[in-house]
């Protein structure tokens, strides 16, 4: 299935916004596969949104979902 | 108060004299006079705020005048509270300003706070951030955020209940605070003079409609602003159960320590081949795989920052644990890592400097 990443911060540089075909079905899936195509996530903290709500527990993930990756930031 | 003063937002449809009546009354403090607090300070003080206390320990840098707003030339080395106060009182004699020209910390972050109706956290690392959100979840207050990286800002309201009587705060969001040099701050990253004064601005506003109880407050809500497109990504925070809740003053004490006893050690090229010479000594090289010069493989393992988290989770066998990288940094984020993992049962230690400061001593390698 297609979904949209949408990504903020630092982690924009590298993932930035784009549409990926993938084949997980829920977020943990997805986390797993975007740390290993992006490495540098791995070690970052960040929190996923699906289709604008914050993900607090492994949620299933639909066809043309958009999910937005937010590090934190601390800058004032 | 003098209506006159505040005439052209009286008039306005939703607000009138009640919601400035509110304004007069409320007692708001601004953590952090810098480039969020500047501009939110003025449209406060400005709007009619009744008492506005300004907590920064800071003095006014060279540097900081791009984005503070409230300072100038006459003002470098000055204390940012006092230099701030002066102008906003000439601002409006009106609003009460009570200065707190001191760091807040975890021991007299309760006694500043509890005298205020709303908190703005306005200031520039985390470890400041979370402890003040965590004295806001335990005093109940509530919590305006902002904060800022490269050309993008933050908004959000904690602790206030939405129709569903649900209250979310910071640790919703990241329930654990990110490490030094985890995440890179203004100072390291940079930022554009303006993008701190639209998003204080933008706290003010979000200020102003909480006290006045107007519009849509941001509540359980994180604002997403890029400066460099115009976009706003809008997201729901909920609640999270990753983290407790704190409920005491020592669940605030626990959460918050201060200056935490340092769990490794920064060391020089010296002591580097020293422990290199130990059976229980691993060398590891945190750059990535096309960072120069490369070493010896015999003697440095190379695990890139990109991978380490990978690594981290496999079991080493050595007691002493050397990291190092190009100048210092990315080993202490490793360093960290690895002490969060060991605790104190492994020797822990960080190249201070890199490779970059010792580039000599790797020729012998």
């Amino acid at each position: 299935m297609e979904i949209e990443i949408i990504s903020f911060g630092k982690i924009s540089e590298f993932i930035g916004n784009q549409k990926m075909t993938i084949d997980c079905g829920t977020t943990d899936e997805l986390k797993t596969h975007l740390e290993n195509i992006f490495p540098q996530l791995a070690g970052m903290k960040y929190k996923l949104a699906l289709n604008k709500n914050l993900v607090q527990q492994n949620s299933e993930i639909n066809n043309s979902d958009s999910i937005a990756i937010m590090p934190p930031f601390s800058g004032g | 108060m003098n209506t006159e003063r505040y005439q052209r937002q009286i008039i306005l449809g939703g607000f009138g004299i009640e919601s400035q009546q509110r304004l007069t009354e409320a007692k708001v403090l601004v953590i952090g006079a810098g480039g969020l607090g500047c501009p939110a300070l003025q449209y406060l003080v400005a709007a009619g705020v009744g008492c506005i206390g300004i907590a920064d320990h800071d003095v006014v840098e060279l540097s900081n005048l791009q984005r503070q707003v409230l300072f100038g030339m006459d003002d470098i080395g000055l204390p940012k509270a006092e230099v701030a106060a002066k102008r906003l009182q000439q601002m409006n004699p009106e609003t009460e300003l009570i200065l707190h020209p001191i760091l807040v910390n975890r021991t007299n972050v309760i006694e500043i706070i509890s005298g205020y109706d709303l908190i703005f956290d306005g200031t520039d690392n985390f470890e400041s951030r979370y402890l003040i959100n965590d004295a806001c979840v335990l005093l109940k207050k509530p919590l305006v955020f902002a904060a800022v990286s490269g050309f993008e800002g933050q908004i959000a309201i904690f602790n206030v209940a939405n129709e569903f009587d649900i209250s979310t705060n910071y640790r919703d969001l990241f329930p654990v605070q990110p490490g030094a040099n985890e995440v890179p701050n203004c100072a390291e990253n940079g930022v554009l003079g303006v993008l701190p004064g639209i998003i204080g601005t933008m706290a003010a506003g979000e200020i102003i409609k909480l006290l006045t109880k107007i519009g849509k407050p941001l509540i359980n809500k994180l604002l997403h602003y890029n400066l460099l497109s115009q976009e706003q990504y809008e997201i729901n925070i909920s609640p999270s159960d990753e983290y407790q809740k704190v409920t005491t003053e020592a669940d605030l004490m626990n959460n918050n320590i201060e200056n935490p006893i340092q769990s490794y050690l920064e060391i020089d090229a010296e002591r580097m081949i020293e422990l290199s010479k130990k059976d229980s000594t691993l060398i590891i090289d945190v750059r990535e795989r096309h960072e120069f010069p490369r070493l010896n493989a015999n003697t440095f393992q190379q695990v890139p920052m990109s991978e380490f988290d990978r690594f981290a989770s496999s079991t080493i066998k050595a007691d002493h644990i050397v990291l190092l990288c190009q100048h210092g940094i990315r080993s202490v984020a490793a360093a960290e890592k690895l002490h969060q993992k060991y605790g104190d049962t492994k020797r822990i230690y960080s190249l201070k400097g890199g490779i970059a400061k010792w580039r000599n001593h790797f020729l012998t390698f």
